[in-house]
């Protein structure tokens, strides 16, 4: 564990020495990403400013939602969900037989490489959106907090699974960056609370595809009010990250090394 | 009379050039349409998320902001339509150019690579017509039941096409700022981000306060979008300024002018600070 540890610090370290070399644009990416991350909150802020809502939830219970959705997307993406863009690309160049020969398995030593600075700025967007939502609420308990927290891992579990799959389909669809467009498109319907879907909807993002668990699920449990179907969500986000493992290792078996 | 004909020939060459790496950018992009067809999958989806939020905000309402709900829908089904179409890549393009130092070719090149970038997208997005947007608005009319139907024809179809150059135009001034600067992602994203906002991608801009409607009435960005979108809806307003289309149009074109005539000093300073660094 120690020595995985000091694998993945030693990939951050590279990525940031990598990333420096153009700071100044380095950090104006981080301050986009944190602002292109603000694009779902702002559009929430102009529907209650104009007078209209979400049916049964507050501004900030809204914002709430979001700043959880963002707050995990920003502890992923920096993090591990690199392993997408680094498999796409390196199946594609052919540099995906480096991570093969290595003595770690592919898929950590995707995550070590795969680490992304940039994102940082959706974590502190994330970070901050989350903390100005929770300050003009009624503050949790403790036993809700516990309850978000344990959540919030289930949260960032699926959000690994996520990675791990659509980084076993870069594995067989050559080349295709646009498997960021469907998570993203997918996952869109997790910044929103779950209950202003129909019910159909409902049932598919919380009991079979693992969407309402990245915001509406945890948050609702801070707001002292968990959402139907919150054990479902959470069976199917283990199960998802099973499937996903499989995945992953079935399509490793696919790889044919003809990048380049 | 010579130079009428010396006119007609340099023309001819364009329509030529056009042509040619139009036809070329769609052969080298027919390879990848696959990725284009996720716009398929994609563009539906996201506009599935629209309709339920919308439809939950008029939940209790039957306009908001002057529009129906259906207006509303109807705004994201054009905003859909019109983002496939003119999407553009030629900021990014120029600075991986610029960046590795394959800019190098095009100063060889009897061609100027602004109009070379722009044929390239014209092929691009003639294959985007066919496997992205063509499929979208179908959905869009029998699935959504969206009527994506202009209500003045010619004058929506000439907003377009205005659109899809003024898209490129300042896309193309975010790449020529790599001449300064060399790696522009950051600046990139700042100005796509901001450029959406203000061009009424994310939310209509009536949804913006009245002072900040007034300071994106006189931005070039509201004729990206906004514009062409009243324009197919047959009415205009912004800030509490009516305009009939056909003035509505004519802005949009005057705007085209302006980020045309900023691109070329862009590029008449930026050049020479081209060194060929990366090759």
């Amino acid at each position: 564990m120690r020595t995985n540890l000091r694998i993945y610090l030693a990939g951050v370290k590279t990525a940031l020495a990598s990333r420096m070399a153009y700071r100044g644009d380095y950090f104006l990416s981080i301050l986009i990403m944190l602002l292109v991350e603000m694009a779902a909150p702002l559009i929430t802020i102009l529907i209650y400013e104009n007078g209209a809502s979400f049916p049964g939830w507050s501004m900030y219970e809204a914002l709430l939602i979001q700043g959880v959705f963002l707050l995990g997307k920003g502890i992923a993406y920096p993090f591990f969900f690199g392993i997408v863009w680094n498999t796409v690309e390196r199946v594609r160049g052919g540099a995906f037989d480096l991570l093969m020969i290595k003595p770690k398995s592919a898929l950590f030593m995707a995550i070590v490489t795969g680490f992304d600075a940039e994102d940082l700025g959706k974590l502190i967007g994330g970070a901050t959106l989350f903390t100005l939502a929770l300050r003009r609420l009624p503050p949790p308990g403790v036993g809700e907090w516990l309850q978000f927290l344990a959540l919030f891992l289930i949260t960032l579990l699926t959000l690994f699974a996520y990675g791990v799959t659509l980084a076993g389909i870069g594995i067989v669809w050559i080349g295709n960056i646009r498997v960021y467009d469907i998570f993203n498109s997918l996952t869109n319907f997790g910044l929103y609370p779950a209950a202003i879907f129909s019910k159909p909807v409902q049932t598919v993002i919380t009991g079979i595809i693992p969407i309402a668990i990245l915001g509406s699920v945890p948050a609702t449990v801070l707001l002292g009010r968990p959402s139907p179907g919150t054990w479902r969500a959470v069976g199917v986000s283990f199960l998802f990250l099973a499937g996903s493992l499989s995945f992953w290792r079935a399509m490793l078996k696919k790889y044919t090394s003809a990048g380049g | 009379m010579l130079s009428r004909s010396g006119a007609g020939k340099r023309i001819s060459h364009l329509v030529n050039v056009l042509k040619a790496t139009a036809l070329s950018s769609y052969k080298e992009w027919a390879a990848y349409r696959n990725q284009m067809a996720v716009s398929v999958f994609v563009g539906p989806v996201f506009f599935l998320t629209q309709m339920f939020i919308w439809r939950a905000v008029y939940a209790t309402r039957t306009t908001l902001n002057g529009l129906t709900l259906e207006e509303m829908l109807t705004y994201y089904g054009i905003t859909a339509v019109i983002g496939y179409l003119t999407y553009d890549s030629a900021d990014w393009n120029l600075q991986w150019l610029v960046r590795t130092g394959g800019f190098l070719t095009f100063m060889l090149r009897p061609v100027s690579h602004c109009f070379y970038a722009f044929a390239e997208k014209v092929g691009h997005r003639l294959l985007a017509l066919l496997v992205e947007v063509l499929p979208i608005y179908v959905i869009f009319y029998f699935v959504f039941k969206i009527k994506l139907i202009p209500a003045a024809p010619s004058w929506a179809l000439l907003s377009l096409a205005l659109s899809f150059i003024l898209v490129f135009l300042t896309n193309y001034c975010i790449g020529l700022s790599a001449f300064w600067l060399t790696r522009t992602e950051g600046l990139r994203r700042a100005f796509l981000t901001l450029r959406d906002l203000s061009a009424g991608m994310l939310i209509p801009l009536t949804f913006f306060s009245e002072g900040m409607q007034k300071v994106l009435f006189y931005l070039p960005f509201q004729f990206i979008t906004y514009a062409p979108i009243r324009v197919f809806i047959g009415h205009y307003e912004l800030a509490g300024i009516t305009l009939p289309i056909p003035q509505v149009v004519a802005l949009q074109f005057l705007a085209v002018v302006l980020m045309f005539l900023l691109s070329r000093i862009l590029w008449y300073f930026g050049i020479k600070r081209f060194t060929g660094v990366g090759a």
